[in-house]
């Protein structure tokens, strides 16, 4: 059976090689081979890709072990940055924060987006008329639907003002000021926004699932449902591990909506490591810090994508 | 099958060109509109930086600009909507080499850093005729190796009351003059179902408060010592606990709607009588000004109650790129010049809500808090540094701003465990 994952995860992995390529190479003209050109086409993106990631997460590594203030500086002192930087308690609640933050999203983005391309998939109607709905959030910018989000929920101006105006008092909507609230509703905010792109991926997904595998479940007599559940699912896997690492990326990155909806606040309570790294970075004349919670982010990133690598390369050698 | 794909990688193609577009954006939003100098004419025009960009800072800066043109320079100019965006701008370009002729800067570590990595030109003028006229904390940020690196413009001040008049009146207030009666006023309001205090609840703004209260409770000698001179022993006084004590009890003068508030939504609170007090700094006057108010006719102001006079102090200054060519350097000096003069000076802060860097410029014309505050900084004791702008490195000066904050919103957090968290997060810093 050949689904959209599968036929795209030979897309993206590229091996085994196609057996077109394997046949013997026809010479062109100029006497190259297709792979000698498909490699010189393929060299600017891979420099860039080599310079502006690969070497520039370097340097980040790099200054971090240094005593940069306002501007780089290559005075090397150690680990002192760390020290300075597992030190100081407002980077461990941007670390706790990241954490709430990025399972509540991802939980939250996968779920829910799931949720409806099943449900739209199956209205078989206008499915696209739907998920624009769905996917206009995303078209709004993270600053915007902060500050429209802090609009609704700040307890003096805000839904709670409205509901005490007409008489109900005892409606609260006050978890954007509450310490232990306040990155519950950055995380709201973020499926809200991030929910489309979710929706949007599994419904492409679906829409290359065979439609035996409906007509054989509607003799047997299973549920819709379960259908979703234990048979699309499962085929989408690599829908959902393109899903997870684009949201990975959103949550690393996020600093724009904790900016615009708390501010951080109240305090630092709802800050994260992003908000950190930049303040310190580019207002406190600490780049070297700044570096330093960038590495321990990029770090954190790695260890999660490590799983994902090592079950490819698992599947490689099985093969 | 085909066609799925092909929806697929579609939307894939779709989101490239969002992410693309998004970053195009973002390169080409900061870059300075700049015009090629037109060759061979006269005098060559400089480029000036600064984030003077709101109606009331505009107009001051056209006072500068009426000047220079008079006297015969050409400007041109890159107006930015922030001091984080002009801080940004100004950075990529003097170290492309690409300097903006002069720049907006902040007198503080900052600028000092940019002088060490010798991104700023010394100015060819003559330093110990500057020294005098110059508020001594001031003189001593805006010089590197006895020259100055920086010609400070105006003079903001963080330790003001604004109070509105007539919330005051209908409970029977007068305007505070201790903390004590401040409390007690507070207890007032709260009861009569007035909000007491309107606070921004931005970490720098609750550290504007708390610093407010630090001089109140130490007076002007005890403020030096915390904060110049980052003595160990004044942080663990009993002064410090006090301080702390006050602060906390303020916890519940402020509404529940207060976290994230900016400085201006709570001067609005204050001009529509919802709020009695803001503690904030001179700029909350440009807002009173918008609204059509004169300071002293129905929102007025006061130093903050404090044992002695004092003034906390932080100052806009401008700055030369050392990178611009050398026939830049006569409009460069020009401009100097024309921003230090005192008259200039003096309209430039009448339009602005601020005062003069100069100590000797003529007050005339000045409302009665900015005439308050001139008085009080020719007194020499009773300048102060603020530690949001000057006087102490970045890291440090967000340290304080963190610790202040941390307590502010832990309001289980009491006086003794906020003392100790000050110490150990400002000794981490030093």
């Amino acid at each position: 059976m050949n689904t959209t994952a599968e036929s795209c995860e030979e897309r993206v992995s590229g091996e085994p090689p196609s057996p077109r390529l394997l046949a013997p190479p026809e010479l062109p003209p100029g006497g190259r081979t297709d792979a000698f050109w498909t490699r010189l086409a393929l060299l600017p993106a891979g420099t860039i890709a080599l310079v502006c990631f690969a070497g520039f997460a370097a340097w980040t590594v790099l200054i971090s072990f240094t005593d940069s203030g306002l501007l780089p500086d290559y005075g090397f002192i150690g680990l002192h940055q760390y020290q300075r930087l597992f030190s100081s308690g407002r980077w461990w609640t941007t670390l706790r924060n990241l954490a709430i933050f990025g399972t509540v999203l991802l939980v939250g983005c996968t779920t829910l987006g799931y949720l409806l391309a099943c449900l739209i998939d199956r209205r078989g109607g206008a499915p696209i008329a739907w998920g624009v709905v769905f996917i206009l959030p995303l078209s709004v910018s993270f600053i915007v639907t902060g500050i429209v989000w802090q609009w609704m929920l700040n307890p003096s101006t805000g839904l709670q003002a409205v509901a005490h105006e007409i008489g109900w008092s005892g409606l609260r909507v006050d978890w954007l000021v509450r310490r232990d609230r306040s990155i519950f509703v950055v995380a709201i905010a973020g499926i809200w926004q991030q929910t489309g792109v979710s929706m949007i991926l599994f419904l492409a997904g679906m829409s290359g699932i065979d439609h035996n595998i409906w007509r054989a479940a509607t003799v047997d007599g299973i549920p819709a449902w379960r259908v979703y559940v234990t048979i699309i699912a499962p085929l989408l896997r690599h829908v959902f591990l393109l899903n997870t690492i684009l949201l990975v990326a959103t949550i690393a990155k996020s600093f724009d909506l904790v900016l615009a909806l708390t501010g951080g606040g109240p305090g630092f309570a709802s800050d994260l490591p992003a908000r950190f790294v930049v303040e310190h970075m580019f207002e406190r004349q600490e780049l070297a810090l700044g570096a330093s919670g960038a590495s321990v982010m990029m770090l954190t990133v790695l260890l999660g994508l490590s799983p994902y690598v090592y079950l490819r390369r698992a599947r490689g050698e099985s093969r | 099958m085909q066609s799925a794909r092909g929806r697929a990688s579609a939307v894939i193609d779709l989101l490239i060109i969002v992410a693309l577009g998004g970053c195009q954006q973002q390169i080409n939003a900061p870059a300075p509109s700049f015009q090629a100098p037109a060759a061979g004419r006269g005098e060559q025009p400089i480029e000036v930086m600064h984030w003077l960009s709101s109606g009331a800072e505009a107009s001051a800066l056209k006072v500068i600009r009426d000047r220079f043109d008079r006297d015969g320079g050409r400007w041109h100019e890159s107006a930015m909507p922030s001091v984080a965006a002009v801080n940004a701008a100004a950075m990529d370009r003097l170290l492309g080499g690409n300097g903006p002729e002069i720049f907006q800067v902040s007198v503080g570590s900052r600028l000092q850093e940019l002088a060490k990595y010798g991104l700023v030109r010394p100015i060819p003028l003559n330093a110990s005729e500057l020294d005098v006229v110059l508020p001594d904390i001031i003189a001593h940020a805006a010089k590197r190796n006895g020259q100055y690196i920086a010609i400070p413009v105006d003079i903001v001040g963080e330790n003001w009351l604004f109070y509105n008049e007539a919330v005051l009146a209908r409970v029977g207030l007068q305007v505070p003059k201790s903390w004590d009666e401040l409390l007690q006023a507070c207890a007032a309001l709260a009861a009569s179902g007035k909000i007491p205090i309107a606070l921004g609840g931005q970490p720098w703004q609750e550290r504007i408060l708390f610093n407010s209260i630090v001089l109140g409770v130490g007076g002007r000698t005890f403020y030096r010592r915390v904060y110049e001179q980052l003595d160990r022993n004044a942080m663990e006084s009993t002064q410090m606990l006090e301080a702390f004590r006050i602060f906390g009890t303020l916890r519940k003068y402020v509404d529940e709607g207060s976290p994230g508030r900016p400085w201006n939504l709570a001067t609005a609170m204050l001009i529509r009588g919802e709020a009695a007090f803001q503690f904030t700094g001179d700029w909350a006057k440009g807002e009173l000004l918008a609204a059509g108010i004169e300071i002293g006719h129905g929102i007025g102001c006061t130093l903050t109650p404090a044992p002695d006079r004092a003034y906390v102090m932080a100052a806009d200054a401008f700055a030369m790129s050392a990178s611009a060519s050398a026939d830049a350097l006569a409009g460069q000096v020009l401009f100097m010049r024309t921003v230090l003069d005192r008259d200039v000076q003096a309209a430039f802060n009448r339009v602005r809500g601020s005062i003069p860097a100069r100590v000797d410029a003529p007050d005339a014309g000045f409302d009665i808090c900015a005439r308050l505050a001139m008085s009080v900084i020719r007194d020499r004791e009773a300048q102060l540094v603020s530690t949001g702008l000057f006087g102490l490195s970045g890291g440090m000066s967000g340290a304080i701003d963190d610790a202040v904050s941390q307590f502010w919103n832990e309001p289980q957090m009491g006086a003794e465990e906020g003392r100790r968290l000050f110490v150990e997060t400002v000794g981490a810093f030093k």
